[in-house]
């Protein structure tokens, strides 16, 4: 279900449903919720089923109850659009958390950050914790390590019999990882894998980190 | 006025341009004139339009004797086209008319190239006769007051009705059609279409099965007796010929003495990119055909093709390079010759393009099969029996498509809103919702108002209000004008303009080749090599090069499945393979050299042998099965075989078939013997298993993608607001997944499934496939290496995919590729 990871001498345990825990600070990140996508999409007459929505809060409420978080950091694009009647869902469920809220705006955000407040989330642009940079966006600043998501990373693999398979994965360079989507009802991007890259794809009910063969490019003989 | 003082106007028509109706024309002249519909089978070129526009004219003629000199306002009639670059042709040929015959009727044209101004004109005034697009029709019924407009229209005529069966444009056509039926009470349909296998069916889906309209109907045959010779082009070294490929530039110089020895070439080739190299490497070899030669294909832009077309007409090109966009419309008397370049995968279209060469009565036509590996050249033998036996291809109907029902439904909410009772009855009447039983339709208004079945707390799901007096409407502006973008059922990538950095457009391409460009690269299109700048919204910016490259735009093409009669004759060529010399074609005696190869670690199959072939590559271990059924065959059969076997231990196959055979491609070994033991080419439940065999594999995946966009689930974005498709084909599997998830019952979804298993693999002809194996001695030769026969297939790109491993198995044995420059 989980895999470890070291960090700056920190412990990270990625999740299979896509959130990562801060063992040190007790603290679940996780990115790219778009809570509200779906009730978003019917309002405007694509009839996405609707049970999707309450899969989001199942699957937060899983992750909560596993890793039981002083703080929950939600990385940006919590809410996908404007205000709509999931906004009520996410009420009822923010309070019932006892943890402490967070949200880093992302692009999405664009509900008002009063309404936020309101319930008792703090929501800021950027946070510092130690070594650590939590943005929404990736960004590379000079001694520190970024967390970010907004990509939607994915990975592509492939195998002997002209195999493949892309799975959403957590994407790590020497001063970065960004953290797969967590929402029910979003999209991926697939990453090249570069030089100093780690994957760890998520398998569902597992996190596999992704072994990498570098391949020379072949040449295209002309015909 | 009557009937004999009718066609007296239109003899001395013909009189007058030396020319001389030919029966067809006046048997659809009386049909019409007797308030007949009708189907005409008649070819391009032939003088369809005139067999139909002149009873048109001649019915406003007799009920306006005074035509002269006055004029009756409003729409008469509505020709609908395929392809909108043939309405203006249309148009010149009932504006000769109109005219010469002294009336004051007016013609005009309404696709989406119309401006608004024009269309906001012929709002207000109609012009007597419309030529129009299938979608034009839909998005007219999509206006309020439709039903005024189209009140006292007399005739509808469906032109190149061949292309559109068989297609859920076809289906959208007999929506209208069946709206049109109701609300015009003296309306003829009459449909024209090429020759297929199944004429009569095509006029009982146009005019609806058992219905008034069809009972008082014709099928009128146009008979030309037009003599189609067939030549191939037998390469000169058959041992160096390639054994797979699809480019064919290997006989490049054996088409130049066929070009210089007529007038005008059309050289036919099978998609863009092929045009484009093909246009490219003749001028390339050939500087001295620069200004004479010219490449037409349907991303080229519109000026540039029209230009060709006319310079053809002029006898200024000695030959053009072209995809199917010249296969229809557009008479073109000065085309002499014509080149096959590749199999053209469909004895209808082979017959169509042939057509295209020596126009004029009684002259025959003549065309070159250029085959492109020597695979086909058994395709081009058997290609000349298919033509003198006419083994055309049917094209099959749609039947319940939910989503173009959806669609149709959500346009009349649009216009003026529509009571389920009277469409209901209407929808009954076509080809398409015969069988739409009371419960579909009852899920499908539920659909349209609820976005769901049942009423569901904290949804805000909007699209169809059902106003007090039950009427079904849309009221809200927001998604009545996104669903008017969205009127069609062409469901296509997105397509990115190709301009110049300083302006000027050159074409467009799809958005998936674009986006493997990077800035820098150099590629080839519409004939020029480009550097690609920048993309910009929905334009790649693009300029000139000097520079040489071998990358050119693919497009995926249309891949038609052979029928089974012409799989037929395939096979017959290919058994002669075992006889004397002399008694073999001439294509087949060429092949010697490959058929030897081919005997080197496996046989060439005689009719009573099934031949299967294994080898490893570095890509894993192959499966050959040669039915010699056809590609749609060998799809089903595929993926029925690869399902039986993944119920024997997981496994998972990558499938690519071809006329010839099929391949399963796995990282293991799969015992045939066992394949053999365990009986799985059996019919015994065969549909479950084929059934069940997709749910293991991404058809219906794919199929989903035009079902969510047709059906108005996905949002394809408004034209040139740059709104990216990738949205479309993301949302679309997202989508898919969450119906898969959460609602696999929703009848759009299974949709997916039915579609798959109906339309695309052929179950009867399965059935009897799987009945000829039973019969035959299976041989199956266990080779070193991939053999001639098996080329073609593994070489296939284009693959399915099918797997009964769980998910983490099978990503064990994989891994990511990091790309070393």
């Amino acid at each position: 279900m989980t895999e470890l990871i070291k960090i700056k001498d920190q412990n990270f345990i990625m999740h299979a449903s896509g959130v990562l825990f801060w063992e040190e600070r007790s603290t679940m990140l996780i990115s790219d919720v778009h809570l509200g996508k779906v009730s978003h999409f019917r309002k405007f007459g694509a009839a996405v089923p609707q049970q999707a929505v309450q899969k989001n809060f199942d699957v937060l409420n899983e992750s909560v109850a596993f890793f039981k978080p002083r703080t929950i950091v939600f990385m940006g694009d919590l809410f996908h659009s404007s205000l709509n009647k999931e906004w009520g869902l996410f009420e009822e469920w923010s309070a019932k958390i006892t943890a402490k809220l967070v949200l880093v705006s992302g692009n999405h955000d664009i509900i008002s950050p009063l309404k936020y407040e309101d319930l008792g989330i703090a929501v800021v642009s950027e946070l510092n914790l130690e070594r650590f940079l939590l943005t929404h966006h990736p960004e590379e600043r000079e001694g520190w390590f970024n967390f970010a998501g907004h990509i939607h990373p994915a990975i592509k693999l492939t195998g002997l019999g002209r195999q493949s398979v892309r799975l959403p994965c957590f994407f790590k360079t020497k001063n970065q990882m960004i953290l797969p989507a967590f929402g029910e009802f979003t999209g991926t991007f697939t990453m090249q894998p570069t030089d100093d890259c780690e994957a760890y794809a998520l398998l569902g009910d597992s996190v596999l980190k992704v072994p990498i063969k570098e391949v020379k490019k072949r040449r295209r003989s002309a015909r | 006025m009557n009937r004999n003082q009718l066609y007296n106007i239109a003899e001395t028509w013909f009189q007058e341009q030396n020319w001389k109706p030919f029966k067809f024309q006046k048997d659809a002249w009386t049909a019409f004139l007797q308030g007949k519909n009708g189907l005409l089978n008649a070819p391009t070129g032939s003088g369809k339009t005139y067999a139909l526009w002149f009873p048109i004219v001649l019915n406003y003629i007799k009920k306006n004797p005074d035509y002269r000199t006055k004029h009756k306002k409003g729409l008469k009639a509505i020709w609908i086209t395929p392809l909108r670059a043939l309405s203006n042709e249309i148009q010149q040929s009932a504006e000769r008319i109109t005219q010469d015959l002294g009336t004051q009727m007016t013609v005009g044209i309404r696709t989406g190239d119309t401006s608004a101004k024009e269309r906001a004109r012929q709002k207000t005034k109609m012009p007597d006769l419309l030529i129009t697009t299938p979608e034009s029709l839909q998005l007219l019924l999509s206006s309020k007051g439709y039903e005024k407009v189209f009140k006292d229209c007399t005739a509808i005529v469906v032109d190149e009705w061949h292309e559109l069966l068989g297609t859920k444009r076809g289906v959208q056509m007999e929506l209208g059609l069946s709206r049109l039926k109701a609300i015009s009470k003296d309306l003829r349909i009459w449909g024209i279409s090429a020759t297929i296998g199944n004429l009569e069916q095509a006029r009982e889906v146009l005019l609806g099965p058992e219905t008034v309209a069809l009972k008082n109907s014709v099928l009128i045959k146009a008979k030309l007796n037009k003599k189609i010779t067939v030549k191939s082009i037998i390469p000169k070294e058959m041992e160096t010929f390639p054994w797979r490929g699809h480019l064919g530039l290997r006989l490049l110089e054996d088409v130049v003495p066929i070009i210089n020895s007529s007038k005008t070439t059309l050289l036919f080739t099978n998609t863009r990119s092929q045009c484009e190299i093909w246009f490219q490497k003749i001028l390339e070899k050939h500087p001295e055909y620069a200004g004479e030669m010219a490449m037409h294909h349907g991303s080229v832009n519109k000026e540039t093709r029209v230009w060709v077309e006319q310079a053809i007409r002029n006898e200024s090109l000695k030959a053009v390079v072209c995809t199917s966009s010249l296969d229809l419309g557009v008479d073109f008397a000065p085309v002499e010759t014509v080149v096959q370049i590749g199999g053209p995968k469909g004895v209808a279209r082979f017959l169509q393009r042939a057509g295209r060469s020596g126009h004029r009565p009684g002259k025959e036509s003549v065309i070159h099969f250029l085959p492109t590996h020597a695979m086909e050249l058994i395709e081009a033998s058997a290609m000349q029996q298919a033509v003198k036996q006419e083994a055309v291809e049917d094209r099959i109907p749609y039947l319940n498509s939910y989503d173009v029902l959806l669609q149709y439904l959500t346009t009349l909410a649009v216009s003026d809103g529509f009571y389920p009772d009277e469409i209901y009855n209407e929808i009954k009447q076509t080809f398409c919702y015969q069988s739409f039983s009371r419960t579909q339709w009852q899920w499908l208004l539920n659909f349209l108002v609820m976005g769901s079945q049942s009423l569901q707390s904290y949804d805000e799901y909007k699209k169809v209000d059902v106003e007090a007096d039950g009427k079904f409407k849309v009221t809200n502006r927001g998604i009545a004008m996104r669903h008017r973008f969205q009127i069609g059922t062409i469901v296509g990538d997105a397509n990115i303009s190709v301009r110049y950095q300083k302006g000027g457009y050159i074409g467009s391409i799809e958005e998936y080749f674009i986006s493997k460009l990077t800035q820098g690269d150099v590629f080839t299109f519409a004939g020029r090599n480009l550097e690609f700048i920048r993309v910009k919204g929905m334009q790649a910016h693009v300029r000139n090069s000097t520079k040489r490259t071998n990358k050119v735009p693919s497009w995926m093409g249309g891949r038609l499945s052979f029928s089974a009669q012409m799989s037929e004759l395939l096979r017959q060529e290919l058994y002669t393979a075992t006889l004397e010399t002399k008694e073999q074609s001439i294509e087949i005696q060429s092949l010697a050299p490959m058929f030897a190869k081919q005997r080197e670690e496996s046989i060439v199959p005689k009719p009573s042998e099934f031949l299967i072939e294994t080898f490893k590559t570095r890509d894993g271990y192959h499966h050959i099965f040669y039915p010699f059924e056809g590609r749609g065959v060998h799809e089903a059969m595929s993926n029925l075989l690869a399902y039986r076997i993944s119920l024997l231990s997981p496994i998972t196959c990558s499938l690519a078939y071809n006329d010839y055979g099929f391949e399963l491609l796995s990282d293991q070994q799969i015992d045939i013997q066992e394949v053999l033991d365990n009986d799985l080419f059996t019919t015994d439940y065969m549909l479950g298993d084929l059934q069940k065999s997709l749910n293991s594999n991404e058809m219906a995946r794919r199929k989903f993608r035009d079902i969510a966009v047709i059906s108005g689930m996905v949002f394809t974005g408004y034209p040139n607001k740059g709104i990216k498709m990738k949205h479309l084909q993301s949302s679309s599997q997202l989508l898919f997944d969450v119906f898969k998830d959460f609602e696999d019952d929703n009848l759009l979804y299974q949709q997916a499934y039915t579609e798959t298993f109906e339309h695309q693999l052929e179950e009867g002809r399965l059935r009897l496939a799987l009945e000829r194996i039973a019969q035959q001695e299976t041989v199956w030769k266990q080779c070193t290496k991939a053999t001639p026969f098996s080329f073609p297939i593994i070489t296939d790109r284009l693959r399915e995919k099918l797997s009964s491993e769980k998910l983490a198995d099978r990503i064990k044995k994989m891994t990511a590729i990091l790309m070393r420059k």
